[in-house]
């Protein structure tokens, strides 16, 4: 086996968490200039770069955002278990929905020697990491919803007060249009964006891309992709 | 565990409990900043210079301009009510205190809390109805 370095073997967890990082240092950048742009508007004193990344103005955009990217990838994992689509990349074929067999998974008694501990130790455990990725996006999704609406509550009663409205409490906020509005404005964008892909990779193909199926791939074929 | 693990752990706690300490003791000073602003200014036996002095600037100019004279003067015209503190809401750089006889509203500004809006009414879900109201 050929052995890479550190930074190729990595290139994308650490190019997208580069990218994440630049995208979220010009979202504070844009968002300063955006809120102080509003503030002057209103007659009010322009707020530091410190003040806002601190303020709820910019916890509740970015929490946002943060919850339904997690709630699609929470919703697309368990859901691929059990739906397919006929010639999608990204599907298993027709006929083998559901959680497949312990040899198919290498769990239990079928573990490889390489395979991780709890996949071959049984019980709760196994049980556990057999969902663990889907888990672990349904977690993050609560808790960034949850801290999506305690920062959501924060910033609407900021803005209840400059318009010189009473504050509302925060089961009164979970009432509230805003934030409704602010959860399924971002929800349907992503349902938006997964049922694209699987239905583009039908028919499209990215060479080269492990999320496309082989360029002369028929387009009937399911769930194989370009190695 | 590893005593690493252990001091690591410790260190959170202590950070956590620090920033809740610190978080606690900023909100107890800006209600106590935002009270005293609030209650200075509608102090009718208090000085009109002072208490036009907690006005932020475009409720000053507003109010000069409605009863179109300085603010010493058109502060005592005010049928300022004050009273005792009921309720004090902070959100951000914008706060609310209710007093037995009116309802007041404060901005942050470098200089520290200001009156925007004051002698207000309420109005159900609408705006309050402020004699005295910046933008």
């Amino acid at each position: 086996m050929r052995r890479h370095g550190f930074l190729r073997a990595n290139a994308l967890s650490l190019g997208f968490g580069a990218v994440f990082l630049a995208t979220l240092l010009g979202q504070a950048i844009s968002g300063t200039a955006d809120y102080n742009a509003q503030q002057i508007a209103d007659g009010l004193e322009p707020v530091s770069f410190l003040d806002y990344v601190t303020s709820s103005s910019f916890a509740v955009d970015v929490m946002e955002n943060w919850q339904s990217e997690y709630l699609q990838f929470f919703l697309y994992i368990f859901a691929t278990v059990w739906l397919v689509q006929r010639g999608s990349s990204e599907s298993k074929k027709p006929g083998e929905e559901g959680t497949d067999t312990d040899e198919d998974q290498l769990v239990g008694p079928h573990a490889r020697e390489d395979s991780p501990g709890w996949a071959r130790i049984g019980g709760w455990r196994t049980a556990v990491f057999s969902r663990s990725l889907g888990l672990l996006m349904a977690a993050l999704f609560l808790l960034t919803w949850g801290a999506s609406s305690v920062a959501g509550w924060a910033a609407f009663n900021n803005e209840q007060l400059g318009n010189r409205q009473d504050p509302v409490s925060y089961a009164g906020y979970l009432m509230e249009a805003d934030f409704w509005n602010r959860s399924f404005q971002n929800w349907q964008s992503e349902m938006l964006a997964v049922g694209s892909m699987t239905i583009f990779s039908v028919f499209l193909r990215q060479r080269g891309s492990p999320e496309s199926k082989p360029v002369g791939a028929a387009h009937a074929v399911t769930g194989e992709t370009a190695g | 565990m590893t005593r690493a693990a252990l001091s690591g752990k410790g260190a959170v706690l202590v950070l956590l409990g620090a920033a809740g300490a610190l978080l606690t003791g900023c909100a107890s000073i800006q209600q106590s900043d935002v009270e005293k602003v609030a209650t200075t200014f509608e102090d009718p036996s208090g000085s009109p210079e002072v208490r036009c002095g907690l006005l932020a600037p475009t409720a000053l100019v507003a109010l000069e301009k409605d009863q179109s004279s300085p603010c010493a003067e058109a502060i005592q015209q005010l049928p300022l009510q004050g009273g005792e503190v009921s309720r004090v809401d902070i959100w951000g750089g914008e706060a609310q205190v209710r007093l037995g006889g009116d309802t007041v509203f404060l901005t942050q500004t470098h200089a520290g809390w200001r009156v925007v809006a004051a002698v207000c009414e309420e109005r159900g879900e609408a705006p309050y109805d402020c004699e005295v109201e910046g933008s």
